[in-house]
């Protein structure tokens, strides 16, 4: 077979599908011209989901941001000193998580599928992966939720209780926050603890968007 | 060449809208899917109007707007395990073998072949078959000529040899 013979049955394709009929482009044409449909499109389009999950994540974030300020706010003394400081920590680390999701929405509104496709393709990619950092930083907060109870009446009076059950358990989860912000990378893809923490179904697409980033490195610089 | 009006760009849609078509079949395999990545495709079109840019041909840009909203959907629909396995779509080539002739056997061959291919080579390989020059392909998919040269030779290769097997 030469190469002018598959060009050859591609354009005899062009006319197989016109026959076929298989999608009905001229129904939607025709919906498309009634413009005011145009809005009921977009809120169909399966890529602007990614876009919408965002937005809630923000939404949810920020009312999570305002509620514990009001607890601070209304919390100021200093018998609920650690209260204040757990709820302020976590406060900061969950903004900082919103703003990196905002700062996500805006690039996938400025997202140009005019550039190259290499180009446009990768930028979406970096995108999904970078969801792993914002999993890094909030598990930053993990420990902060164990000193939220505490109190300096506690720490004075309650003896072996506080210093043998509470406080490890703190420096446990403070310990694992630590280690898991600095592991948690694709260096450790193939390490057993990774996959259990992100085999599951929710996790696909930032290990697809890892590999698919490779796949577009390679396809540049034309490795198989 | 501006930016046309929405008659204009309806009637550009019209007359590329094999590219369309065949954009769909190569990354989606359920005809219900096929729709929504044509509809996605048109709007995708329509909303980045506002970035062409008049320097280029609108095919080229089209191509360009066309294949990474495919490349995307098909990502989105692999993820969330919606495209519909090869297999039901080399059942459907097998099932055509009998009634059909040589001819059709062998659109739909490729049509299998080139939804074999890793999404970047299908896309390349739609362009070297709508006969874009080398140049056009390197510009639509940001890679050098030279390397788009190297990369078709092997899959046409390839696609050869698999028509070859199957044949035999």
């Amino acid at each position: 077979m030469e190469a002018d013979e598959l060009k050859q049955i591609w354009q005899a394709y062009d006319k197989k599908i016109e026959e076929a009929r298989i999608l009905n482009l001229q129904s939607w044409v025709l919906n498309f011209r009634a413009f005011e449909s145009i809005q009921m499109q977009k809120a169909k389009s399966k890529l602007g989901a990614l876009l919408t999950v965002k937005w809630i994540a923000v939404i949810l974030g920020i009312a999570w941001v305002a509620f514990l300020v009001y607890l601070i706010y209304h919390s100021l003394s200093y018998a609920n000193i650690f209260f204040v400081a757990s709820a302020s920590i976590v406060a900061i680390i969950t903004s900082i998580a919103i703003v990196v999701y905002i700062r996500h929405i805006v690039i996938l509104y400025h997202i140009n599928n005019c550039e190259s496709i290499t180009e446009t393709q990768k930028k979406l990619a970096s995108l999904q992966l970078s969801t792993l950092w914002i999993v890094r930083i909030l598990l930053l907060q993990m420990p902060f939720y164990t000193t939220f109870f505490y109190t300096p009446y506690m720490i004075m009076h309650e003896g072996l209780r506080f210093w043998l059950i509470s406080l490890p358990v703190t420096l446990l989860f403070g310990a694992l926050a630590v280690w898991l912000y600095k592991n948690i990378n694709f260096k450790n893809e193939d390490k057993k603890w990774f996959k259990l923490l992100f085999n599951s179904i929710e996790w696909t697409s930032i290990t697809k968007a890892k590999q698919f980033i490779k796949e577009i490195e390679d396809f540049k610089n034309d490795r198989q | 060449m501006a930016y046309p009006d929405k008659a204009g760009f309806l009637k550009l849609i019209q007359e590329n809208k094999g590219i369309i078509f065949k954009i769909c079949n190569a990354y989606c395999y359920s005809p219900g899917h096929r729709e929504d990545l044509a509809q996605e495709i048109i709007y995708q079109l329509w909303k980045s109007g506002q970035n062409f840019n008049p320097d280029f041909k609108f095919s080229t840009w089209m191509y360009r707007v066309a294949l990474n909203v495919a490349i995307s959907f098909y990502r989105k629909e692999k993820r969330s395990g919606d495209v519909i396995s090869l297999s039901t779509h080399t059942a459907e080539i097998e099932m055509k073998e009998d009634d059909t002739n040589e001819h059709e056997t062998n659109i739909l061959l490729l049509q299998q072949f080139i939804n074999e291919l890793k999404p970047l080579d299908r896309a390349l390989m739609i362009l070297y078959l709508e006969s874009k020059s080398y140049g056009e392909i390197a510009e639509i998919l940001g890679i050098t000529e030279t390397n788009v040269a190297t990369k078709i030779n092997r899959i046409k290769n390839n696609l050869k040899q698999k028509f070859s097997t199957i044949k035999e």
